[in-house]
């Protein structure tokens, strides 16, 4: 109890404001940004008046400004001040807020620092609060990298605990009545004698108060809805059409635009119209970086007349086919391009010397995102500012990105966020924004409603880092004695931070993510990471490195185990030196009934891949069909520290293994001529229902520290199915897709 | 050009090769019904012609005369879910949500055609329709369901 | 099965649509044994072309797709489409869902005519040799109760047939024309219809 008081206390001062009628919680005095970040305690700073929690005599309001891409995380940002607040679902409404540095992401760090997750060394920690330290300069409000739960775990706690206790400060004043004999529940304080005062019939009242800060987060044991199942509050409206996504505002006065930009992300050389801008319901076609803007009076009809334009486009600035990309990622395993040298366990080259190698190489291509709400966003640029509708995870970059267009200060750049329909990273790349930006700057005053087409989206995509393995390793006494792991691909950080103008200083650390810190003791052990100089850019694809580092490892290891004639589970569990990892392994053994007699053409694998700090295991069943591979069943075991909502992890898990398997089946970006080969979902489909699996979920929770659930899923799917085909099969993919390789179901 | 929209009589002057989806969405006000590809390949934007399911992206406005239009704000609301509806939210079926439109309505087609649909039924019928978040297997346990209480009202 | 006939009533099935081409029959023996050879060799170009073999597949029921964005080779329709022994896919996912009266307009767009089914299944070509195919297409148990002036009209007029020359953006039609088919067919059958050994 007092570690969760010191948490509370020390993570941030609560204060709370007065509003219009009402109150404000959860403001809190964030530490100046001048101080050294590295000191105990905070200091005192000036006041920033961001509320989680607004109580007006009209309404509730919980302030949610974690991006909802699906993941749902507006529910569960309600759900955490709820705990303590004490309301119920359909007693308030939420509201992503307005940007603000005051909602900066204390958790995003984690994942940026060359340290494990799980070292808590001084280094460590040291490099954790300069990152932290940095995230708040600059306002880091972001939703990513698994982030939200970590960050708001104990802030949104708080924040409710601060709002309850000073409510109940406010209705001892009131009715007389000792603190210590008031309750809360139902959005009200309940009165020894049975009557109760709502807390919106409080809210003028706790305005006046200094707010009560010394409170103690509630127990567990006394939880209300933290890890016990909830219905999201959005899923009715999710159900029934009625929930408003960006793509579906109407802003009254707008216009509707198009957009065609180079698909060889370059210049436009020229265009000829051809009628387009004669056609029903046009009205002008307007420059563009790198394209033109059709504006229109419907999306169909913008849309329509963009299919008309002929375009001239300059070449790419990167290679025109494929090959090249390739031959690129193939070059790069070299002195000048070493990244880092991660883990140097042991001795490998000794441990290799006169003993029999076995070398493999490994690759995966390019990937798009596609969420399915294409991207959007509407923008009215004023004299002085600008307003922007659309879903994004980083709303104060949002903001610079679009007052450089318009010309005025990011804090005059209204920004209202959105429900996404999906981003899988997507929503953390701008060309939508700044392209309706450069639109609306052109018609002041009106506002653009950009949409882009699905081939749009997909010709301006920016994928998944390409990259390849070189394994080499070796086998002593039925064991894994050796294993060099070498990582090559180019860095979606890199080219990503380049667009944002944030550089991001020292080694990529997902180059090489899910398998520097493999939680494996192997007696001689390296993992270096190499950076492809940038080809076609690239950018944070659902769980971002170790999407791809994690097939690299956990398929090569499970060669290696092969080899040594081990069980591929017994051995993980053996050389893994990480108690809460080896659980993830004990629970999905035991799940699949690991072990046990499989029929013919079957075969079990199993991957061990740790992503933003959560280990995942799964185990994968398939059966080789006349029709090609069937995946069966799918065993997850993942460990978050403490599942919030165990019917959404459920669903997150299961979602994130039909991500990972069905682009690590299908799908890929190719370049020809310069441009993605692939045009729409005919030709990049993932998984539909037909190969779906059953998908069997297990949450742990022996870690120490809270995580998030949305990406972690991801990395160790494609290694499970592919270790899995070849225990049915005999035959080692070693390619994403791997439909390159052997026929799908 | 006339038809009905969820019940609806409506008089509608555009180009005739105006996709069904776009007259839903920009021009009635409709937003229920998405835009995921265009082209078939995702499902987003099915609504039911004259009770059968279609890609509303790939009907031309044109063909629509005297037609009845049925979209998924036709078939309820958060405060009067349907029946279909209701088992997707028992089975707490969505994530980002997008998709979920053109499940439902697709579904609840599956299901006015066949009370008893086993897995490969829901396979076969379900493929066309893309859940980029990967909600299959609550879809799947949905239907199900929804089949159940179709078969025990 | 029973749930079958149920499905098949709710639809409307479409009345396979008629050509309305009538021909004239050329006299017997007008065209040599090597032209006819010849056109055979003709018709089986266009029949086998994939506007028209990815649609006259056997009893699985499902539909091919090929093109330069499908891979080289033709694959299963995919959404894991079955038309069903309906054809029309009455029993699953109607064909109507996503293929109406017209070819959609937008590269990739499904495409689409009067009436979008599958041949019978007594018709499928897909996988057969030449000789198979000639000897089928002369069988009226096999090619729709037709003479082959019959079919002669059938392939100059019939909408769906048509279709194959108007596949919609993005596809290569069938090669030849429709009319130059029926002019084959009826060379052909001037020749004795000779089918390849």
């Amino acid at each position: 109890m007092g570690r969760a008081r010191t948490i509370a206390r020390r993570t941030f001062l609560i204060g709370s404001a007065a509003v219009a009628g009402g109150v404000a919680f959860g403001v809190y005095k964030v530490k100046t940004p001048h101080d050294n970040p590295l000191a105990e305690g905070l200091g005192e700073g000036e006041a920033t008046f961001n509320p989680f929690v607004k109580i007006t005599p009209e309404a509730i309001t919980l302030i949610t400004p974690h991006a909802d891409i699906g993941q749902g995380v507006v529910h569960m940002q309600a759900a955490l001040i709820s705990e303590e607040l004490d309301v119920e679902f359909g007693q308030f409404e939420t509201d992503f807020g307005a940007p603000d540095p005051a909602y900066w992401n204390t958790a995003l760090s984690a994942e940026a620092v060359p340290f494990a997750s799980f070292d808590d060394s001084f280094g460590a920690r040291t490099m954790r609060g300069a990152v932290d330290g940095m995230a708040k300069l600059m306002g880091l409000m972001g939703t990513g990298g698994s982030s939200s739960v970590p960050d708001q775990y104990e802030k949104l706690r708080a924040a409710g605990a601060v709002a309850r206790e000073t409510l109940k400060l406010a209705a001892s004043q009131q009715s007389g009545v000792a603190v210590g004999e008031l309750k809360t529940a139902n959005g009200a304080v309940q009165l020894p004698d049975g009557s109760s005062l709502t807390y919106t019939d409080l809210a003028e009242a706790a305005s006046g108060l200094d707010p009560v800060t010394d409170v103690t987060l509630r127990d567990p044991s006394t939880w209300r809805l933290i890890g016990k199942p909830m219905a999201r509050k959005d899923i009715p409206a999710k159900t029934t059409g009625a929930q408003i996504y960006g793509i579906d505002l109407k802003i009254d006065g707008m216009v509707h635009a198009s957009t065609r930009v180079s698909p060889r992300r370059g210049a436009m050389n020229g265009y000829e119209a051809n009628g387009a801008d004669t056609m029903p319901g046009v009205s002008s076609i307007l420059p563009i970086t790198g394209g033109v803007a059709v504006v229109a009076n419907s999306t169909w009809r913008a849309m329509n007349a963009v299919n008309q334009i002929e375009f001239d486009w300059a070449d790419a600035p990167y290679p025109a086919e494929q090959d090249a990309h390739w031959a690129e990622v193939a070059a790069s395993f070299t002195e000048e391009r070493l990244d880092k040298e991660w883990r140097a366990d042991g001795d490998v080259d000794a441990a290799m010397d006169g003993a029999e190698v076995i070398s493999s190489e490994y690759s995966a291509g390019y990937v798009a995102h596609q969420p399915l709400e294409p991207l959007n966003a509407i923008v009215r640029a004023d004299e002085n500012g600008a307003e922007v509708w659309t879903g994004h995870q980083l709303p104060r970059f949002l903001q610079q990105k679009v007052a450089a267009i318009v010309g005025c200060e990011p804090d005059d750049v209204v920004y209202h966020n959105q429900y996404s329909g999906g981003s899988f990273g997507h929503r953390l790349e701008w060309d939508n924004i700044t392209q309706a930006a450069e639109i609306a700057v052109q018609m002041r005053g009106t506002p653009v409603k950009l949409t882009l087409s699905r081939e749009e989206d997909f010709a301006t995509d920016y994928p998944r880092q390409i990259g390849m393995s070189r394994s080499k390793g070796t086998v002593k006494d039925g064991k894994v004695d050796s294993w060099s792991l070498d990582i090559a691909t180019v860095s979606a950080t890199r080219s990503m931070s380049g667009r944002l103008g944030v550089p991001v200083p020292g080694p990529d650390t997902q180059i090489a993510a899910g398998a520097w810190a493999m939680a494996y003791g192997i007696p001689n052990l390296r993992v270096r990471a190499y950076a492809v100089p940038e080809l076609a850019p690239t950018s944070s694809w659902r769980s971002v490195g170790a999407s791809t580092a994690g097939f690299f490892a956990e398929s090569f290891l499970d060669e290696l185990i092969h080899a040594a004639g081990a069980d591929q589970i017994e051995e993980r569990m053996r050389l893994c030196n990480n108690d809460v990892h080896r659980k993830v392994l004990e629970a999905v053994a035991e799940m699949s009934n690991w072990g046990s007699a499989m029929g013919a053409n079957k075969g079990r694998g199993v991957a061990l891949v740790e992503s933003f700090g959560v280990p995942v295991a799964q185990v994968i069943e398939v059966t080789n069909t006349d029709a090609g591979i069937k995946i069966d069943r799918v065993y997850v075991a993942a460990d978050v520290g403490r599942v919030i909502d165990p019917v959404n992890f459920e669903n997150l898990v299961q979602g994130g293994v039909v991500w990972a398997l069905g682009h690590a089946i299908n799908s890929e970006i190719t370049y020809s001529d310069g441009m993605a080969e692939q045009t729409n979902y005919h030709a990049s489909e993932g998984m539909r229902m037909y190969q779906t699996p059953e998908i069997i979920v297990k949450g742990l929770e022996n870690a120490e520290k809270i995580r998030g659930i949305g990406e972690p899923p991801v990395p160790a799917a494609p290694p499970a199915l592919a270790n899995a085909i070849f225990a049915a099969t005999g035959q080692r993919i070693r390619e994403m897709p791997f439909n390159k390789h052997i026929d799908f179901v | 050009m006339q038809l009905t929209i969820n019940g609806t009589p409506h008089d509608i002057e555009i180009e005739p090769d105006t996709p069904l989806l776009w007259v839903l969405r920009d021009e009635i006000g409709l937003t229920g019904t998405k835009y995921g590809c265009g082209i078939a390949q995702c499902g987003a934007c099915t609504v039911h012609v004259d009770g059968e399911a279609r890609r509303s992206c790939q009907v031309q406005i044109g063909d629509l005369e005297g037609a009845e239009v049925t979209t998924i704000e036709g078939f309820g609301s958060p405060d009067k879910l349907s029946l279909v509806q209701q088992a997707w939210v028992d089975h707490q079926v969505a994530q980002c949500g997008y998709c979920q439109s053109g499940q439902v309505m697709q579904a609840t087609a599956l299901l006015e055609l066949n009370d008893s649909p086993t897995d490969e039924d829901i396979d076969r019928v379900m493929s066309g329709n893309l859940c980029r978040c990967g909600t299959y297997p609550r879809i799947r346990a949905a239907i199900h369901d929804a089949a159940a209480k179709i078969k025990g009202a | 099965m029973k749930r079958i006939i149920f499905a098949v009533g709710l639809f409307a099935l479409p009345a396979f649509a008629e050509s309305n081409v009538t021909l004239e029959p050329l006299p017997e023996g007008s065209v040599s044994a090597a032209e006819g050879a010849q056109m055979w060799e003709n018709i089986h170009e266009v029949f086998t072309h994939p506007r028209c073999i990815n649609c006259h597949v056997g009893e699985d029921n499902i539909p091919l797709w090929s093109g330069p964005h499908y891979g080289g080779e033709a694959r299963p329709h995919g959404m894991f489409i079955s038309a069903g022994d309906s054809r029309i896919g009455a029993e699953y996912l109607a064909c109507s869902t996503c293929h109406g009266p017209e070819n959609s307009a937008q590269l990739h767009g499904a495409p689409g005519a009067e009436v979008w089914l599958l041949p019978p299944v007594e018709m499928a070509w897909h996988g057969k040799t030449s000789a198979e195919i000639c000897a089928q297409i002369q069988d009226p148990e096999r090619n729709g109760d037709k003479t082959l002036l019959e079919v002669a009209e059938h392939v100059a007029g019939d909408p769906l047939v048509l279709w194959g020359w108007e596949p919609g953006p993005g596809r290569e039609p069938a090669p030849y024309s429709a009319a130059e088919l029926a002019d084959f067919v009826l060379k052909w059958t001037a020749a004795g219809a000779p089918c390849p050994s």
